[in-house]
């Protein structure tokens, strides 16, 4: 489903915003995502990758549970309430069941444990954004 | 020179020594702050350069033969190791095998000099996770360094080498409380496989060295809460002559848990020592197991505070318990009527007892919690 403020709705090129505060865990993600084709863009803490999000600009954010500013759920909250629809993985150290729970009942559409197998990650982003 | 003079010409050493101290200091900051700027910037080369071999299975992108005494690049291994798994470790695996990392590792371990390199030796080493290096790592147990000692262990732990497990155990009676305490984190990891090692450590060494290895192990084994230990438990509490084993036992069995622990810690509850009583009543209202619970409402009546209170605290968690509580409310003895008011409290009761008399619907156990309250018998007053 398309965010619904998609500047090229054609585009083929699909745009991943990667949120997370870990330097390693972005550069993990942006390397293997650009190599699928992907056009990845990254936030560093959870203000950021809220208001990033709701520019509209991505297709798929992947987003961590756990970052300085706002956390994971606190973004989807918002983002619901706003009535932005954007399509988002959450990825969590924390995988006890209320988290997990938590992030579907908050609108993710899937849930990446860390520490993750990268091509499980890749397989669930493109089964979410055929590129 | 007259003593004025003297007395300037030190002032003005002095002076000069503060300046050349200071100038001194500030470039010790600022070369300490390149170092680590100039560690990022290269820790972060190698996480791309990581990353792109991770990612794409053909890569080619050579790795500098030097990165292997690179702190930096161990820091970036370690970083990746925590971010991915799977397939990926064997990736990682295999490029810090290619480049001989481990052993340049080793080689710093085993130096004289200096501590610090040789710390950073270790810790790289538990966190890289090399079986090869096991020998190395079960070496420097006995490392003249606790922290070396400890970051070996916890290596040894961290890729669950069973061989190491004794040797550990052999260290534990020895080392200073806080190293002894970071060796059982290291062997409750191990997990069930630990278990008989330290069940045997135990009967060998109980009664030696102050039992101070012996109350550590018993200690890991019930955070491992392996009931099949319980019967060594149990033997334990009866044949150890020194109170704070059989303390260590007692909440030993009472996080394992099982039927088995059940008549050992009845048994404990009638102990001459306050002390045992009072655990006994904490680990049987951990277990959870309501027959236990006429001998526990028998403890409200204990000559000791602490026995009464936790007695009572088991009760309130127990299926059942919180009847007995309220029984005791009827006791003629004012501190068993104290601790049945306190955990009854504790659990809500009292609030409950409170609306339902508001409410003009309070019973005559409510009546009872209410006035030893009001009749200012009670701190819950």
């Amino acid at each position: 489903m398309l965010p619904e403020d998609s500047n090229s709705p054609m585009s083929e090129v699909k745009r991943v915003l990667v949120a997370d505060d870990s330097e390693t865990v972005t550069t993990v993600l942006v390397t293997a995502l650009e190599l699928e084709g992907y056009e990845v863009e990254t936030a560093r803490n959870g203000v950021e990758a809220y208001e990033m999000g709701i520019s509209g600009r991505y297709d798929l954010v992947i987003l961590d549970q756990l970052m300085p500013g706002m956390l994971g759920l606190e973004i989807i909250d918002r983002w619901q309430e706003e009535g932005h629809e954007i399509q988002t993985i959450m990825l969590s150290g924390v995988d006890d069941e209320r988290t997990v729970v938590n992030s579907f009942e908050s609108g993710a559409v899937d849930f990446i444990r860390k520490p993750f197998r990268l091509p499980e990650l890749l397989a669930r982003v493109r089964q979410r954004l055929p590129n | 020179m007259n003593a004025t003079t003297i007395g300037l010409l030190a002032v003005g050493i002095v002076f000069v020594l503060d300046i050349i101290l200071l100038v001194g200091l500030v470039g010790l900051k600022a070369y300490h702050r390149r170092r680590i700027q100039s560690h990022e910037s290269r820790r972060a080369a190698y996480v791309a350069i990581l990353s792109r071999h991770l990612a794409s299975e053909g890569s080619t992108e050579r790795i500098a033969a030097d990165a292997a005494d690179d702190d930096a690049f161990i820091d970036a291994v370690i970083d990746l190791r925590n971010v991915v798994s799977g397939g990926e470790t064997e990736t990682l695996t295999g490029l810090v095998d290619g480049l001989g990392v481990a052993e340049r590792q080793v080689a710093k371990l085993r130096s004289r000099f200096p501590l610090g390199r040789r710390l950073r030796a270790a810790v790289s080493l538990a966190e890289i996770g090399d079986e090869s290096t096991a020998p190395v790592l079960i070496e420097h147990l006995a490392d003249r360094e606790p922290e070396i000692r400890i970051q070996c262990a916890r290596g040894l732990g961290r890729m669950r080498i069973t061989m190491a497990i004794d040797a550990i155990l052999e260290r534990l009676g020895r080392e200073d409380p806080w190293v002894r305490v970071r060796f059982a984190d290291t062997l409750i990891a191990y997990g069930a496989k630990a278990t008989w090692p330290l069940t045997a450590y135990i009967r060998v060494n109980l009664g030696h060295d102050e039992n101070r290895g012996v109350i550590e192990a018993i200690r890991v084994l019930g955070t491992i809460g392996d009931r099949e230990v319980g019967p060594t438990l149990s033997g334990v509490l009866r044949v150890a002559a020194d109170p704070e084993v059989q303390l260590a036992a007692i909440e030993a069995l009472g996080l394992v848990g099982g039927p088995m622990a059940i008549p050992p810690l009845d048994h404990a509850l009638r102990s001459s020592d306050w002390r045992l009583r009072a655990k006994a009543a904490t680990a049987l209202g951990h277990i959870g197991d309501p027959t236990v619970n006429r001998a526990l409402a028998k403890r409200l009546t204990d000559d000791d505070w602490w026995v009464r209170r936790n007695s009572a605290a088991a009760l309130a968690s127990l299926p059942g318990g919180d009847q007995l509580l309220l029984g005791a409310m009827r006791s003629a003895d004012p501190f068993a009527r104290d601790a049945a008011a306190e955990a009854l409290a504790d659990i809500g009761a009292l609030t409950a007892a409170r609306q339902r008399d508001e409410a003009g619907l309070a019973g005559e156990e409510d009546l009872l919690l209410l006035e030893h309250v009001r009749a200012g018998d009670s701190v819950l007053v």
